[in-house]
């Protein structure tokens, strides 16, 4: 079987036997070894990405049911050359340290930040709740959304 | 000479430059060994006893042979049967594991085969197929039980402690007679688990004409993995190469070689040279790679009415697990940290670090210092409310100083420790809150702790390199053995070379962590790497930076020392006059004339003396950091539950290299403290691991996290690299015990036995009520 997605804005069309996961089709399938996985049963948030605006683990997500989705990865947050705001703060907040969670940890708040572009201190808790950072760099992390929320408010599109 | 104006430049020791590898790791760029991947590369996966103890009769393989896809089996028979350890120099006789075992289980996980196919599914049927007759064996699990006469004997020994570990000084029994208050208390501190984000995970080659091995791992210790690599596969250090890649997170788990490195290099070698990977799944990295050591902590201490510590014994157990690994330096340090901390003449404590038919505890962030840390400033604070003292004061009264001895032979130097204590105090407001905030059931504890950089543990010297290159268009190569596993050390030591070498910090390039490239480095651990691997990335720069002014005064016949390197510019000592710009200083060196290459080099082994393990004797750090902590918390008594409002840390590190990665540092360990105190508690029944996941054994989450507050005392060190000292554990040390303070200052409960449940402040409660 087979499924057309769109993934960082480009049309794919995925081969499948059915049981891939959108975790295992990422990174085996396509080499997109940005996205990482820390458990693949759904408990730490590493594997998330985009699907229609919304994050989702791709560890428990069947890429046989995304026909027509359109996915986002780490890997597609960039503008060319230009991070992301939410890239470009943990970068400067220093919110990076081993940094095995952040692709996840970004996606998740990158989705947020496009739903809520004015986040709480709670709401931001609240939404990376899934989303373990061992090193526990939390303070900086959410230190990261904050300023990238200001920036994004100031119009800059992405 | 035409004198220039200095061009603006940002000199970037203390200042908080973004992380070297920030921009990879924020695109998903950077390379982890979980995402090194090869054509034809094979899936390894290890066979793993289900029995806690038992007698290996037989494995056939035959069936597993034949099966379509299947690359490669090894078992002990392939093996040469070398065992190895991590305190050899010290403790040789506890060097008791084998990468595969040949006759033996001795926990729930214990290696026993390895299966290289060509891919998972097949690998994981594989290891279905492979007959192992066991012969059970009763087993023991509890440390209390372990070593009583009797009980199962888990090696070829004569019982069950593996090593008793006596620390002793002056006369403690006599001097406690004199005491106005003696005290005594039993602590109960929990198993925890590293849990790196990212498991262990290696990809193992063996070109087996060419005699090379490599392996790409998430060692937090790349050196020593070769060297146990070496030794059990029986080749030259130089034929085997570990190659570090960017490390998700290691926490001490990642300091040792595990079996499946040893297994994915022999895996290649039968399968013909094929690249085998072996990722640990998140249930095997909780149930077979290192955990921290449960430990039962007894103390008892003798004090004068005034609060002046007389003398101190205890006793300490800690849960070994079936191997020794790191556990014998570990059992030293949860008992000798104590001397960095307090002043105390009169010492004697006994640790016993025993075998169980638990999985193996080694090193984990704290190095026995958390389990000390709870129990020792728990310990403190009763003593004080038993004497109606404020803790504080209790502590001022009984800190070490700066330049003194302690009574094993430590030479504390820079000691910002009452500085810590009293910017700690004035930040959380303790006079107006400690005591006087009950009736809200609010209160506040402290907890303060000192911590080495760098301990002799693994061989007679604890040298780092550095090699720093100065390319001919100005670039620079900071070539470190250093093991950046998300500490950031990458980025401080490239920082601490800019710096030494007068150039802007964008010029560096670092490359780390690789055995066949960068020099030696001992790894991650003792949080020795700023101070160690930062005095040799120092030198090497000063070494880099001699041999082009020694071009430049040849040229022009000027004295070497009279010329430096500042912001970019050869500038004369004396008054800061320019010679000449560092570019064109550099065009001078890669000139017709001279053709000279620049290549310093730095090495640097600490001052230091090992520890006499037979007295606890020794100097074993170049220097000490220190550090105190309070907790403000708040607690509901009808459900038990404990909030902790808000965290303040001072922490002595000398200098502060990069503040933001100090800051992140010193959260993340508060976070693992609060962890380790609420909820982090690895849990067994008979040797299996209850919960060997991420939704049974909770680790800090983004919901909960109180206000921190990190304030940074910069005692400037002579030792540390432009004063700094390491850091990166401390602060996890007195966490607990700061909320176990906190939690007794709002409701009157004391609870010895982490984690800090609800059910058990519920139960103190009842009881407390009970005898009123």
């Amino acid at each position: 079987m087979q499924v057309q997605v769109t993934i960082n804005g480009k049309p794919h069309t995925l081969p499948l036997n059915g049981h891939e996961t959108l975790l295992e089709v990422l990174r085996d399938t396509l080499s997109m070894t940005g996205t990482k996985t820390a458990c693949q049963e759904s408990e730490c948030g590493t594997c998330t990405v985009i699907i229609n605006g919304k994050a989702v683990l791709s560890c428990i997500t069947l890429a046989a049911n995304l026909d027509g989705v359109q996915i986002r990865t780490i890997e597609g947050l960039a503008d060319g050359d230009v991070l992301h705001p939410v890239q470009k703060a943990f970068v400067e907040q220093g919110s990076v340290q081993c940094g095995f969670c952040i692709p996840g940890m970004i996606m998740a708040s990158t989705a947020l930040l496009e739903k809520n572009p004015h986040p709480t201190q709670k709401e931001i808790e609240y939404a990376l709740d899934g989303n373990i950072c061992r090193c526990g760099g939390y303070p900086k992390i959410f230190e990261a959304i904050r300023c990238a929320a200001k920036e994004m408010a100031q119009g800059k599109k992405f | 000479m035409k004198t220039q104006v200095l061009k603006e430049y940002v000199d970037p020791v203390g200042k908080s430059v973004p992380r070297i590898d920030g921009r990879g790791i924020v695109t998903g760029q950077t390379k982890y060994a979980f995402d090194v991947s090869f054509p034809n590369m094979l899936v390894g996966k290890m066979l793993r006893s289900p029995h806690a103890h038992a007698k290996i009769l037989s494995i056939d393989t035959s069936k597993a042979q034949s099966l379509p896809g299947v690359k490669a089996i090894i078992t002990a028979r392939d093996t040469h049967l070398i065992k190895f350890g991590s305190n050899e120099y010290f403790f040789p006789h506890t060097v008791d594991q084998m990468a595969l075992e040949a006759d033996k289980a001795r926990y729930i996980g214990d290696e026993i085969a390895a299966v290289a196919a060509v891919d998972e599914e097949t690998a994981y049927e594989a290891l279905k197929l492979i007959d192992v007759k066991y012969e059970v064996l009763p087993a023991v699990f509890d440390i209390e039980e372990a070593i009583k006469p009797g009980a199962p004997m888990i090696h070829d020994s004569l019982n069950n402690m593996a090593v008793i570990l006596p620390v002793n000084f002056g006369n403690p029994e006599r001097v406690m007679k004199e005491a106005d208050y003696v005290r005594e208390d039993k602590f109960w501190c929990p198993v925890a688990h590293p849990a790196p984000l990212e498991p262990h995970v290696c990809v193992g080659q063996w070109e087996t004409f060419a005699d090379k091995i490599t392996l790409w791992s998430s060692s937090q210790a790349p050196f020593k993995c070769r060297e146990a690599l070496a030794k059990t596969l029986k080749m030259d250090l130089n034929n085997v190469r570990v190659i570090k890649m960017a490390v998700g997170g290691g926490f001490g788990g990642k300091l040792e070689m595990l079996p499946m490195d040893f297994a994915a290099c022999l895996l290649s070698k039968k399968a013909g040279s094929l690249p085998v990977k072996i990722c640990c799944t998140r249930e095997e990295e909780f149930i077979s790679t290192r955990r921290k050591h449960g430990m039962i902590y007894k103390v008892k201490t003798g004090v004068k009415k005034d609060g002046t510590i007389l003398a101190m014994t205890g006793e300490v157990l800690a849960d070994g697990g079936a191997y020794c690994s790191y556990g014998p330096t570990v059992l030293a340090a949860a008992m000798m940290r104590i001397f960095m901390v307090y002043k105390i003449q009169h010492f004697r404590m006994t640790g016993y670090r025993v075998y169980t038919n638990n999985p193996i505890s080694g090193a984990m962030r704290g190095f026995g210092g958390v389990q000390s840390g709870f129990a020792i400033e728990s310990h403190m604070d009763m003593i004080a409310n038993h004497l109606g003292m404020d803790p504080v004061e209790f502590r001022l009264k009984n800190i070490t100083t700066p330049n003194m001895v302690t009574i094993n032979k430590m030479v504390l130097t820079t000691n910002g420790l009452r500085e810590c204590i009293e910017k700690a105090c004035s930040a959380a407001g303790w006079k107006e809150k400690h005591g006087k905030q009950k009736n809200v059931c609010r209160g506040i504890g402290i907890g303060i702790a000192a911590d080495v950089m760098g301990s002799k543990m693994y061989k007679s010297h604890e040298s780092a390199g550095a090699i720093v290159k100065v390319e001919e268009d100005g670039s620079v190569y900071l070539f470190t053995g250093a093991a950046d596993t998300g500490q950031g050390s990458n980025t401080a030591l490239s920082q601490i070379t800019a710096h030494e070498l007068g150039v802007s910090y964008s010029r560096i390039k670092c490359k780390a962590g690789d055995t066949e490239i960068t020099p030696f480095d001992t790894g991650s651990f003792a949080s020795r790497v700023t101070f160690i691997s930062g005095n040799a990335a120092m030198l090497g720069a000063r070494d880099a930076k001699g041999q082009i002014l020694e071009i430049v005064a040849k040229e022009h016949h000027l004295n070497v020392d009279d010329l430096d390197v500042k912001a970019e510019q050869v500038i004369f000592k004396k008054d800061g006059k320019v010679l000449m710009s560092f570019d064109k200083a550099l065009e001078l060196c890669y000139s017709f004339n001279y053709g000279k290459q620049i290549i310093g080099r730095g090495s640097y082994n600490p001052k230091t003396t090992p520890i006499d393990f037979r007295t606890g004797e020794g100097n074993v750090s170049g220097s000490y950091g220190f550090e105190a902590q309070i907790a403000e918390v708040e607690v509901d008594k009808e459900t038990g539950q404990v909030k902790v409002l808000e965290l303040w840390d001072a922490h002595d590190i000398g200098k502060a290299i990069n503040p933001q990665s100090v800051e992140a540092q010193i959260e993340g360990s508060l976070a693992m403290g609060l962890g380790y105190t609420f909820y982090e508690d690895l849990k067994f029944k008979n040797g299996l691991v209850l919960n060997a996941n991420f939704a049974g054994y909770r680790v800090p989450r983004s919901i909960g996290m109180p206000r921190m507050n990190t304030i940074l005392v910069e005692t400037n060190d002579p030792e540390g690299p432009f004063g700094a000292k390491g850091m990166g554990e401390a602060s996890l040390l007195p966490t607990s015990a700061a909320i176990a303070n906190a939690l007794e200052d709002a409701i009157g409960v004391r609870i010895k036995e982490l984690p800090l449940t609800a059910d058990k402040i519920i139960k103190a409660l009842k009881e407390k009520e009970a005898h009123l």
